[in-house]
C-alpha cells in the first residue's frame, strides 16, 4: 500500500517535474545514437543543485565559476538532466545540458563528456542570435572537444591555456562567445559535483 | 454493530478476493471522478481564458469564425489580415465603452525549445491594457513610444528565454534585434507566452501595413450586444464573433468526446457492480453452512441479510473512497495527458475535483453497493437452516 500511494503522489507530481527540467535533450534517441554509435542504451536522472548540496554546494560551484549562479534562472531548485550512455551494461560516458543566458535569450548547451570529464562532442541546442549560425557551426564546437574542468581552472589562474586558444566565430556578438564558455564551465563543474564526487564518496561508503 | 464487525471480519477472510473487488469499484470511481471533474474543470478554465480576454466581441477577417478564435486563444499561423480602417470606422460607435486593435503574427523559429517552433508576437496600443486590467507589470513598464522596437514579454515567454529588462531579443528571419521593456505577470492565460509589441513596429517589421488580424470590444451596455453585432453584420470582409458563441461551440466540440467518455465510464461502473455481485454471491454459496448454522442459533433473516448487505456496502465504500483518493493524486497525470489530446485546452486547471464531487461520488458508491448487494443478502436471508447445514454433506 505505501508504495501504492508513492506511486499516485510521484505521478501526481510528474507534470511539474516535467516543467521545471532546465535542458533536456529535444529528440535523446536520436542525439545519444549520433554522439555514441556503439551504445546500447541511456539512463536519464535529474538532479538539482538543491538535491545535492544546497547552497553550499552553490557556494563552491560560484567560488570555481568566478561568478554568480542568476537566482532567477540559475535556482538550486532547477533540475539538469544527465544521460548515463550504456554499452550492455558498461556505462561509456554522459551527455549533459545547461541553459545559459545569451545576448539574445536562452542557449541550451550540450555536452557530450567520457567517464574522465572530458568532453568528447558539443553542440549547441537552442539559441537565438543573428549569428546563430556561425556560433552552431562544427569549426567553432570542435574547439572544445577535449577540454576539462582543469583547462578552466587554468583559464580562471589566469594561466596559459587551451581556454585563451579558442576563437570567437562572432566579433559583433563577443558576449555569446563568453556566455558559451560560462556555460560549459558551469556544466562541467555540475558533472563533477554532481556525478565525480558522488561516485567518490559512494566508493568510500563502500 | 455485532452484525458490522462480522461483516469486515467476512471481508478479511478472502484477503486477495475483496481487495480485487475492491480495486475493480476503485478504478470505476476514479474514472468517474475524474470524467466528472473533467466536466466541470473545462467549463471552468474555458470561461476564465475566454473572460481573460477581456472583451464580449472579437471583430475578425472573414473565415472560419471558430478558427479565428481559437488562434487568437490559441494562437498559431495562417491568420487573416483586415484593414485597419474598419478599427476606425468602429471605435466611432458610441455604445462601445472600451475597443482594441491587436494585429497577430507568428514566426517559424528553428531554435526553439523541443526542436522549432512558433513564437507569437502580438502588436496592441496601449487600450490592450485597458481591457486587460489584470496584466500587470512584473518589471519594467509600456514602451517608450507608438514606433519603438521593444517588446514586452508574457511572464513565461521571459522565463523560457531568459529575458529581463533591459535585455534584447532577435526575431530570426527579419532580423530585427528589440529591447525588452517590460515583463507581465503570470495570467494564467495564453497571453503568458506571447511577445508584445507596438502595433506600428509590428506593422513595420512583418511587413503589414495598415493590417490588422483582431478587434476586441467591450460594450456600455450588454443588453446593446445583439443589435451590435446585427450592425456590424453589413461591414463588408469582416465577421462578428462573441465570446458566449465561442464557449458554445469550444464546449459543443468537447461534448462529443465527453459522452464516449462517459459511456465507458457507464460500462466500468456497470463492470463494476457485476463483480461485486459476483463476489458477494460466491461468498453467500460457500458460507452456506456458515449461514445455516447462524439461523439455527437464532439470526433472523433480516439479521443474515443485513450482514450480506453490510459487506457489499464495505466493499463499495472503500472502492468509493480510494477511487476518489486515486483520482485527485492521479489528476496531474490525466491532465497531462488530456492536454496532449485535445484540440484546444485552456490554461489553468482541466480537471476540477472538489469537496461536493467527492461527497456525491461516495454516497454513489455506498448506493451503488445497497443495489449490488440486494440479491446475495436476499439469497442468503431465505436459506432454509436444515438444508443449508445439510449443504455440505
Amino acid at each position: 500500500m505505501k508504495k501504492i500511494i508513492l506511486l499516485l503522489l510521484a505521478l501526481n507530481f510528474v507534470q511539474i517535474i516535467f516543467g521545471a527540467v532546465g535542458c533536456s535533450l529535444n529528440d535523446p534517441d536520436r542525439d545519444v545514437k549520433r554522439i555514441f554509435p556503439n551504445s546500447t542504451g541511456y539512463k536519464t536522472e535529474y538532479i538539482s543543485i538543491e538535491s545535492r548540496g544546497g547552497k553550499e554546494l552553490a557556494t563552491k560551484i560560484e567560488v570555481q565559476l568566478h561568478d554568480v549562479l542568476n537566482p532567477k534562472y540559475e535556482a538550486l531548485s532547477v533540475d539538469y538532466s544527465y544521460y548515463t550512455i550504456l554499452r550492455g551494461k558498461e556505462m561509456i560516458g554522459r551527455i549533459h545540458g545547461v541553459n545559459q543566458k545569451g545576448i539574445f535569450g536562452g542557449m541550451q548547451l550540450i555536452l557530450a563528456t567520457d567517464l574522465d570529464g572530458k568532453i568528447i562532442d558539443f553542440f549547441i541546442q537552442k539559441i537565438s542570435s543573428p549569428h546563430a549560425k556561425k556560433f552552431r557551426n562544427k569549426e567553432f564546437t570542435k574547439q572544445f572537444i577535449g577540454l576539462t574542468i582543469a583547462d578552466f581552472d587554468l583559464f580562471h589562474a589566469q594561466k596559459e591555456g587551451k581556454i585563451n586558444k579558442l576563437i570567437s566565430p562572432s566579433e559583433k556578438y563577443n558576449d555569446d562567445f563568453k556566455s558559451i564558455v560560462r556555460g560549459l564551465n558551469k556544466n562541467l563543474l555540475l558533472l563533477k559535483y554532481f556525478q565525480f564526487e558522488k561516485e567518490i564518496s559512494d566508493k568510500n561508503r563502500q | 454493530m455485532r452484525l458490522l464487525k462480522i461483516a469486515y471480519k467476512n471481508l478479511k477472510r478472502k484477503k486477495i478476493r475483496s481487495l480485487l473487488t475492491i480495486g475493480g469499484v476503485s478504478v470505476a470511481v476514479a474514472v468517474l471522478v475524474s470524467l466528472l471533474g473533467f466536466n466541470s474543470g473545462y467549463q471552468l478554465a474555458l470561461n476564465n481564458d475566454v473572460d481573460k480576454m477581456g472583451y464580449q466581441v472579437l471583430v475578425t477577417a472573414k473565415g472560419c469564425p471558430y478558427e479565428a478564435a481559437t488562434l487568437m486563444l490559441k494562437g498559431g499561423g495562417g491568420m487573416r489580415y483586415m484593414e485597419e480602417n474598419v478599427y476606425n470606422r468602429i471605435v466611432q460607435d458610441e455604445r462601445i465603452d472600451q475597443i482594441t486593435p491587436q494585429l497577430m503574427t507568428t514566426v517559424y523559429n528553428a531554435g526553439k525549445e523541443g526542436g522549432g517552433g512558433f513564437t507569437m508576437y502580438m502588436g496592441i496600443l496601449d487600450s490592450y491594457l485597458v481591457l486587460k486590467p489584470w496584466s500587470k507589470f512584473e518589471s519594467g513598464s509600456w514602451f517608450s513610444s507608438e514606433d519603438a522596437d521593444e517588446v514586452i514579454i508574457g511572464y513565461e515567454a521571459a522565463e523560457l528565454e531568459q529575458r529581463e529588462v533591459g535585455d534584447m531579443i532577435f526575431i530570426p528571419g527579419k532580423e530585427q534585434i528589440l529591447k525588452v521593456v517590460g515583463i507581465f505577470e503570470r495570467t494564467g492565460t495564453q497571453d503568458d507566452g506571447v511577445i508584445f509589441m507596438p502595433l506600428k513596429s509590428t506593422q513595420r517589421i512583418f511587413e503589414l501595413p495598415n493590417q490588422i488580424t483582431g478587434i476586441g470590444i467591450k460594450l456600455k451596455k450588454l443588453s446593446d450586444l445583439m443589435q451590435f453585432e446585427e450592425d456590424l453584420y453589413d461591414e463588408a470582409s469582416i465577421q462578428v464573433i462573441s465570446m458566449a458563441q465561442v464557449k458554445g461551440t469550444i464546449m459543443g466540440l468537447i461534448s462529443s468526446a465527453q459522452i464516449l467518455v462517459t459511456s465507458v465510464a457507464i460500462i466500468a461502473i456497470f463492470v463494476a457492480i457485476v463483480g461485486v455481485i459476483n463476489t458477494i454471491l460466491m461468498s453467500v454459496f460457500e458460507r452456506t453452512q456458515e449461514i445455516g448454522v447462524m439461523k439455527a442459533i437464532g439470526a433472523s433473516n433480516l439479521d443474515i441479510f443485513q450482514l450480506i448487505w453490510y459487506e457489499t456496502i464495505f466493499i463499495c465504500l472503500i472502492g468509493g473512497v480510494l477511487g476518489s483518493v486515486m483520482a485527485v493524486l492521479a489528476g496531474n497525470l490525466v491532465e497531462y495527458f488530456v492536454k496532449a489530446l485535445l484540440p484546444y485546452a485552456p490554461a489553468g486547471k482541466l480537471i476540477y475535483i472538489d469537496a461536493k464531487l467527492i461527497l456525491s461520488t461516495q454516497i454513489g458508491a455506498v448506493v451503488l453497493g445497497l443495489i449490488s448487494g440486494v440479491y446475495p443478502a436476499f439469497r442468503a436471508a431465505n436459506m432454509r437452516p436444515i438444508e443449508a447445514i445439510r449443504s455440505g454433506e
